[in-house]
């Protein structure tokens, strides 16, 4: 088994609204209801505590969909979609399993890849579960965070950025990926296995 | 992975990914269920690749994506209503009047036979909702049961499926789709199709009557005999179809049809 050091993405119930930072609307203020106050509200029906959500994270969830999709039509259904669910359902989200801003960003992920191969929702954000440790304390770290990611993703070999792109953009298996870079299956498992390495040690603490 | 030998690193991010065929999923799936230690792992390769979607450059929403946001919550609230906290009603202490303590118990018996009175009608009203609401779940269970044996029918890989045809002529590829266009429901029924090589797949189109690109309908492999279904593949609502083509492309799909059309035919 790898290595069990864990990232960045952390527990919903410390993550404050700071730590997002990710959303148009994101407020500095100390009063800000962490992510688990405003699910609960949300859970109450409180319409408020669900626009905050989505000023949170809007961003970041769109961000993706549109990477993947290419399309700012198709992305934003995508996006309106993953959020009428967490308003229609806000269990669909389970305290423990990361932060609700990583969650949220990999279920846009999963959606758009759906959509982009025009397949059915596999609808699995049961099995979206994020590790979870220490938490992005103020908008400064968040920005740092991306610095950083965006830093050790550039830093990889070409290949092994490639791999990783066409996995989680593209949503190709090990197989397809080999089809497409004309490579043996086995050197595209072993690139993206290096790279998910690469990204595990850069955050180790 | 095989057995109980846990899974490596590259599979299960292939598999928090859901770029993985459905029965090697599955078989990941089946060992998480057993595996404590491949789960962590699993919830901080999910962790690890959070960090790649995070990292994507922050755009813009569109325009008005908010308010059409706000506009579709709101308009769902009736279904989910707003929780209030419990009424409180204020209790003001009062000095009693003197001589009020003769009418006391008469105003509280009064007050609680019209309190039963009130319940009982409310009580009613309720029973009467409930039943209604009963005859209604019943009635949506009934349909519900039925439309689920109908997919069952229609993609059991059990179900037989039979091309009649006239004589001894042998029976050719073809296809059967039922078309909705105001839902996007499509219902496709393929039989005696020839097999394909590796990563391709056969991709329907509808081939829209105002003249536009055609739309993707949805890809699918035909079984060891020949057949497959499409059952509801997602296709935008009120697409009028001036024809339905399937064409082979690669297995996840192609934006536009590639030449040949294998099958095609227009709505009777």
């Amino acid at each position: 088994m790898p290595d069990k050091t864990s990232n960045p993405i952390g527990d919903p119930e410390r993550s404050t609204i700071r730590d997002a930072g990710l959303g148009s609307g994101m407020a500095k203020g100390a009063t800000a209801m962490d992510d688990g106050t405003l699910l609960e509200r949300v859970r109450q029906g409180d319409q408020n505590a669900m626009a905050e959500i989505f000023d949170r994270y809007g961003r970041a969830v769109y961000s993706v969909a549109l990477r993947i999709l290419k399309d700012s039509g198709h992305a934003e259904d995508v996006m309106q979609d993953i959020f009428f669910q967490v308003w229609r359902n806000s269990d669909s989200f389970v305290q423990g399993r990361g932060s609700l801003g990583a969650w949220l960003v990999v279920v846009a992920r999963n959606r758009s890849i759906d959509v982009l191969r025009r397949r059915k929702p596999t609808d699995s954000v049961d099995d979206v579960v994020l590790a979870s440790s220490s938490n992005l304390a103020s908008e400064a770290e968040h920005n740092a965070l991306i610095e950083k990611v965006e830093k050790v993703l550039q830093d990889l070999p070409a290949e092994q950025q490639r791999s990783m792109q066409l996995a989680f953009f593209e949503g190709l298996s090990h197989s397809e990926i080999a089809e497409r870079t004309g490579d043996p299956l086995g050197t595209v498992k072993t690139r993206i296995r290096l790279a998910l390495i690469t990204l595990r040690k850069a955050f180790q603490p | 992975m095989s057995g109980n030998e846990h899974n490596t690193q590259e599979e299960l991010a292939s598999y928090a990914m859901q770029n993985l065929p459905v029965e090697e999923s599955a078989s990941i799936r089946a060992h998480l269920q057993t595996c404590a230690p491949c789960r962590d792992e699993l919830s901080r390769v999910g962790g690890d690749l959070a960090l790649i979607g995070l990292a994507v450059d922050q755009q813009p929403l569109p325009a008005g994506a908010r308010e059409r946001f706000m506009n579709r919550i709101a308009s769902s609230a009736a279904v989910k209503p707003e929780v209030k906290g419990p009424e409180v009603t204020p209790i003001s202490v009062k000095t009693p009047r003197r001589g009020a303590s003769f009418w006391t118990p008469w105003i509280a018996a009064a007050a609680m036979a019209i309190a039963a009175i009130s319940l009982g009608v409310q009580n009613r009203a309720l029973n009467q909702e409930l039943n209604d609401e009963s005859k209604l779940v019943k009635n949506l269970a009934a349909q519900g049961s039925k439309a689920q044996q109908l997919l069952e029918v229609l993609t059991a890989p059990s179900a037989q499926r039979v091309t009649l045809t006239e004589g001894k002529v042998p029976a050719q590829p073809s296809a059967r789709a039922t078309y909705l266009p105001e839902r996007g429901g499509l219902i496709l029924l393929a039989t005696n199709l020839k097999p394909l090589p590796e990563g391709k797949a056969y991709e329907l189109w509808v081939i829209p009557a105002n003249g536009k690109a055609p739309v993707p309908a949805g890809v699918f492999r035909p079984d060891a005999a020949g057949t497959a279904t499409l059952v509801l593949p997602s296709i935008p609502a009120g697409i009028d179809a001036k024809a339905f083509g399937v064409t082979i492309e690669k297995a996840g799909g192609a934006e536009s049809p590639t030449l040949p059309i294998i099958l095609s035919g227009a709505p009777g």
